[in-house]
This record gives C-alpha cells, structure tokens and sequence, in this order.
C-alpha cells in the first residue's frame, strides 16, 4: 500500500522520473533507492524527502511551527493507521474529528503532505463507515471529501461518496 | 511556550533533555499521568507542548524536532529516519522490553527483545565512525534515541554486551548538558521503578507488533 501512495504522491508532486523502491520485513516498509547506491527507509522520510525533490517545500508547513504540525499528524499516521486494530478505528476518528472541528486542513489552514497521507491513510477505514457514521465524524468526513477532491491528491483510490445533507436528525453525542 | 510532562513518564525524557541541549525556553509544569493536556485526543497524552498559536503538540519527538528548529537546526532526511525508526519499529519493542521489566520483573529478558535494535544502532555508529548519529554534531535523533534509551541503557544489569559504539555515544549524550540528571529527575532516581505508576496505566504491548526486523540503515 505505501509503495501505491509513494506514487501518487510522485504524481502529485509532477516529479517526472519516477523513483525506485523496494519494501523490507513482514510490514512491508517502503525503502527509497537512489541513483548513488544510498537508501531511504520509510513512508514519513521519504514522503518528506520527495517534497523537498520537488522543490515544493510549502507543502512541509511554511512556518517552524506549522512544519512541527505536519511532521505530528504524519508521525500519527505512520504509528497509529499502519496496523490498526479494530478498537483503534474509533479512537482514531474520534481523534480527528475533534482535531478538525475548527480547520480546514490538518494544520489549520493550509494543505500540506500530511493531509496527503493521512487522507490515503484512512481511506480503507472511511469506505467502511455506514451513512450514519459518517454523519457521526462529520468533521473527518468533510475533510476526507475536500482532500480526495483536491486536485491531483486522490491518484490510485477510488472515490468515496459524501452526502452534503444531513439525512439522519436528532442524533445528539 | 508551556511543556507538560509527568514523573515517571519515560516519554517526557526526550522533550527535557531536547530542553537541555537546545537551551529553548520552556515555561514546565508537572501534572498527574490521566491529566488531558490535549483536548481533542480521547486518552491522556504527556508530554504536550503548548505553541504560541494555541495547537498542541503530543508527540514526544516532533517536540524534540521542533526545539532544534527553533534553535535553527532544521531536520536532514538521515534525522527524519531515524526519528521514524524510533516511533513505528523502536517504541513498540521498548513498551514490551520496559512492560516485562516494570511490571513483570523480568528484566533479564530486556536485552533479548532490544537485541535486533540495539544492533542496528551499534552498526550504524560503527560504519560511518561518527559521534553523533547523523554525523559530527547533536541532532533531535541522537536525544530521542538516547532518552527513549536510557530507562534501559542506565541500569547495570542490562549491559550493552559488546556494543562499544553505543556505549561510547550513550555516555556521549548523557553528558551533554545536564541530560543524564534531567532524566534520572523523571525517574525519580528510582531507576525503573520510577516508572511503576505510569507503566501500570498504559495498555498491555502486543508482542506481535515488535516481531520485525528493525529496518533502519544510514546509509
């Protein structure tokens, strides 16, 4: 899976050559090889190493502080959504649903890589949800459907559908 | 800027020692382990740095990485794996190694779950025959591995065995400006058992996660 990401990440990017990997251990761990022989290990490092090929440093987070936001929800990402449980999912949607009461985009209000991966991340647990989850982490699913429109992001995984209108009313949380 | 962190909490060695290195300042306040420091995340979460816009902060490395960026040292791709490394392939072993020592008092089998990573630190030291883990000075790696470390490199009976490197870089960080009392203040200097309380509140390690080989290289 994080080879498929890597890849549309490329494309998202523009990088026109694209890059060679290979994965190690039983979790598949995507390794970056270069052209001199030197090797890159994991989805985080890489990702954050592509960008910066891509001359795009802005989608790191343009500030110290909005770089440290990034850098969290991709360490999030690579620790709580690669090997979840099913105990996890909750947690973790519950997680962002609150985080992005009040943002756009993982870091407030600007897209950075973070949103990229996170939203490949838990796009096999927000296919899962029923209409009624959905409306449930409303947050999340607003989020979810801005990034997988947003314009070259989406790539290799299909599209989700969201309803705009709330259809299931008087639930409280 | 406000750090929160807990006695006895292995985790906020990292973020104070970072303190040390980095010489940030840092208004730090102590609170208790089931403290919600970070509001929107569903369990108690310490170490959490508050930022001056608001957002917090709650991993323990990203607030290390952030304090040497402050100071102007931005992350290489050589830190950033390292950092990676130690939150996916490290961590899970270390929460296994420190549950079974803590908890189960069964502090010989430690070296036996670290071993596979431990190795990989001493290669890595070794080949490139550097002091510092991405080259010849302090970076945010070197003090997250350290103080991730140190509950288990600081007691005796865990001995590095033939790891020359490491010890030789462990004992290097741990004299770095105050690092070695900063985290032995956490400890409560009661070593491992300074940790009891937090450890008997965290979830149970699943030994399934920490059974892959520890791929890290530095290539």
């Amino acid at each position: 899976m994080a080879l498929r990401e890597l890849s549309s990440l490329e494309k998202y990017l523009g990088l026109k050559k694209p890059n060679k990997y290979t994965t190690r251990g039983d979790k598949k761990i995507p390794v970056l090889q270069s052209s001199n022989g030197t090797q890159l290990v994991g989805l985080l490092t890489i990702a954050c190493h592509l960008v910066k090929e891509a001359k795009r440093p802005e989608l790191l987070g343009d500030s110290t502080e909005r770089r440290a936001l990034a850098q969290q929800w991709l360490e999030y990402r690579v620790t709580r959504l690669d090997g979840y449980s099913k105990e996890d999912v909750k947690n973790i949607l519950q997680d962002l649903n609150l985080h992005l009461q009040d943002k756009v985009y993982l870091t407030g209000n600007q897209f950075t890589v973070a949103d990229a991966l996170m939203y490949y991340g838990v796009h096999p647990l927000i296919v899962d949800l029923s209409i009624q989850e959905k409306e449930q982490y409303v947050n999340v699913t607003r989020w979810f459907d801005h990034i997988q429109h947003y314009p070259g992001v989406r790539h290799h995984l299909p599209l989700v559908v969201v309803l705009r209108n709330t259809i299931y009313t008087g639930r409280h949380h | 800027m406000k750090l929160s962190v807990s006695e006895g909490n292995p985790h906020c060695i990292k973020p104070l020692a970072a303190l040390q290195v980095t010489g940030v300042q840092v208004s730090v306040h102590y609170v208790n382990h089931d403290e919600r420091v970070v509001p929107f995340l569903n369990r108690p979460v310490v170490p959490a740095l508050l930022l001056p816009s608001g957002q917090h902060l709650f991993s323990p490395n990203v607030i290390c990485r952030y304090l040497f960026e402050v100071k102007g040292q931005e992350s290489s791709d050589l830190c950033n794996q390292w950092l990676e490394w130690e939150a996916t392939s490290l961590q899970p072993a270390l929460q296994l190694a420190l549950h079974m020592a803590v908890l189960q008092g069964k502090g010989s089998e430690v070296s036996k779950v670290l071993q596979g990573h431990l190795n990989v630190l001493e290669q890595s030291l070794s080949k490139d025959n550097m002091p510092f883990l991405t080259g010849e000075s302090v970076s945010a790696a070197d003090v997250v591995l350290w103080a991730s470390l140190y509950p288990v490199l600081s007691e005796t009976s865990l001995a590095l065995g033939e790891r020359g490197s490491l010890k030789t870089w462990f004992d290097l960080v741990a004299a770095m400006h105050g690092c070695q009392s900063t985290a032995q203040k956490v400890l409560q200097g009661k070593g491992l058992q300074g940790m009891k309380s937090y450890m008997q509140r965290q979830p149970v390690p699943q030994s399934s996660q920490c059974r892959d080989a520890p791929p890290c290289n530095s290539n």
